[in-house]
């Protein structure tokens, strides 16, 4: 079993972050795990992605050029990510910000309103959040519990007032899942 | 954890109470996290003007008598060399983290690269033997910083973690072992007295002279020109040799304690990958993906990048066996590689720029190449 997730977006978007949050979850749930951040030198703005890689194995590369699932929170990385999904995968559409649908057929695709759900939660910024709580859901390889643990070990002190927003994006991405 | 963070910790661990630094991308958050962290221990934590600053800091807080190091990146590596080689010299022990990133010059300052591997080697001028240790994993940054801090100590001179900007930014599980059972080396003191003991003196048979430290009363004479015993200056050819001769033999004559190198699936390959670093993750991953295709192939990779393990690369050339070199470079320990296996071994190189890292399939396509030759 391996999943390598990418997860990209404008810096500020909570991109790494969420990705984070992921391999917390995926290690703490006894799986091999890597993350890897790319970002440019931008101090705000600018692309910035990551690469979630879990597996039952050690892991060789933690970079792949073909994910099995992608969250993309913006039109530039809709462009990048959507086209590189393997067949079979996971994508998850910011569709706030991203107008334009995925016709491909070959893979799951999740469009959701992620930014409007977030600012009705209180925080446009937990927009990450909600795509990451669709992201699991579909994947299916950890537990939901297992992000809101992370979520509870890992989440900055400055930010420790959304803790109980956080987990509500969370399910709120998860329910977003049929059956 | 953090490659770059797991640094810090493990210098922690290893004992480094001062750091002295200039942060740069992408090995900021090693100064960043010993900025925090070497309060909590009792340490020092200085951000210096420049990398010239940072590193002459670092010689003088080691002649203090505290263990010491800092983190830098190809730009700063580069400003760092003059006084690297004034280390060598004055034999003063201390660690080097160097998180490559793609140059030459700025180049891409937030990606990767594997490009100063031969300035490891050569970038100060003179003669002399360095030591530099290639993680390719979150836990090795921990380990081989430990390491790294034990050798400079035992052998007395500054010593290179040579990372990258992706293990450097990579999170990955670490497990950081119980303080009692990380093995630490410490420099060998005097045991005369002061005012008897001359600062260079090697106990007889000894290639490592003990290391008095400022404050304890030693008469102490540090400095970069050709010295004697004493640490006196002493122009002549004569001095030259003896104290180059000395400095470059304490590692060569250590080869067998310094060396360290991991072999998969070697003993039957007719191909080996010799790789380091992230590239060597990459490569592992080719390996596996040649051994389901029916290839005979191998990982031989780097831990100790310098010294080179020249005597087992030599032996599995005579063995018959064929070398790919994948590095995030255009070439540079694939000439070392070449250097040992002689002319009528074929070695490949697989070269990268830099800013991102080889697609497993390059590597396997160069396997493939080399089996039907």
């Amino acid at each position: 079993m391996q999943e390598e997730i990418i997860i990209s977006g404008f810096g500020g978007q909570g991109a790494l972050f969420s990705g984070q949050l992921l391999a917390f979850a995926a290690m703490d749930s006894g799986f091999h795990v890597t993350w890897i951040p790319s970002y440019g030198p931008e101090m705000r703005g600018g692309k910035a992605r990551c690469t979630v890689v879990i597996s039952d194995q050690e892991i060789g590369s933690p970079l792949v050029r073909r994910p099995s699932a992608a969250i993309v929170l913006n039109i530039p990385s809709m462009e990048a990510f959507e086209p590189a999904v393997k067949p079979g995968g996971v994508l998850v559409v910011n569709s706030s910000l991203v107008p334009q649908r995925s016709e491909r057929t070959d893979i799951r695709v999740f469009h959701i309103p992620a930014s409007d759900i977030a600012t009705e939660l209180g925080n446009i910024r937990l927009a990450n959040v909600v795509c990451l709580g669709t992201l699991v859901q579909a994947i299916g390889v950890v537990p939901l519990e297992a992000v809101e643990q992370a979520l509870d070990n890992h989440l900055p002190e400055r930010h420790r007032k959304l803790l109980g927003a956080n987990k509500a994006a969370l399910r709120r991405g998860a329910a977003l899942v049929g059956g | 954890m953090m490659g770059d963070v797991a640094c810090a910790e493990g210098a922690l661990a290893a004992g480094c109470r001062f750091f002295a630094g200039y942060p740069i991308t992408p090995s900021t958050e090693t100064a960043e996290h010993m900025a925090a962290r070497l309060p909590e221990v009792g340490g020092f934590y200085v951000q210096m003007e420049d990398e010239l600053g940072s590193i002459a800091a670092v010689l003088g807080a080691s002649w203090g008598g505290l263990k010491a190091m800092t983190a830098t990146s190809g730009p700063g590596f580069s400003l760092m060399q003059e006084n690297i080689g004034l280390g060598i010299m004055t034999e003063t022990p201390c660690v080097i983290v160097n998180v490559q990133r793609a140059g030459p010059s700025t180049g891409l300052p937030t990606m990767v690269g594997q490009g100063d591997m031969q300035q490891a080697r050569w970038g100060s001028h003179g003669p002399y033997e360095i030591i530099a240790l290639c993680p390719w994993s979150v836990q090795e940054c921990f380990d081989l910083t430990v390491r790294a801090f034990n050798l400079s100590e035992r052998y007395r001179l500054p010593v290179l973690v040579m990372t990258d900007a992706e293990v450097g930014h990579m999170i990955e599980k670490l497990v950081i072992p119980p303080a009692e059972e990380i093995e630490l080396w410490e420099r060998q003191r005097p045991t005369l007295p002061p005012g008897q003991f001359p600062t260079y003196q090697a106990e007889a048979g000894r290639l490592v002279p003990p290391m008095p430290e400022l404050g304890q009363g030693y008469h102490v004479s540090v400095t970069g020109l050709t010295h004697d015993e004493r640490g006196y200056p002493d122009m002549s050819a004569e001095a030259q040799e003896a104290l180059v001769r000395r400095i470059i033999a304490k590692v060569q004559e250590n080869v067998a304690d310094i060396l360290d190198w991991q072999e998969r699936d070697v003993d039957d390959a007719d191909v080996v990958v010799v790789a380091y670093g992230i590239t060597a993750r990459v490569a592992s991953h080719a390996v596996r993906e040649a051994r389901a295709g029916g290839i005979r192939a191998g990982l031989f990779r780097l831990i100790t990048a310098w010294p080179f393990p020249e005597a087992r690369v030599r032996d599995l050339a005579r063995q018959g066996k064929r070398f790919v070199v994948p590095e995030i470079n255009y070439g540079q320990m694939s000439r070392e590689v070449e250097r040992c296996v002689g002319i009528e071994t074929p070695v490949l190189l697989v070269p990268h720029a830099g800013g991102d890292i080889h697609e497993s399939g390059e590597i396997l396509g160069a396997i493939r190449t080399l089996v039907s030759r």
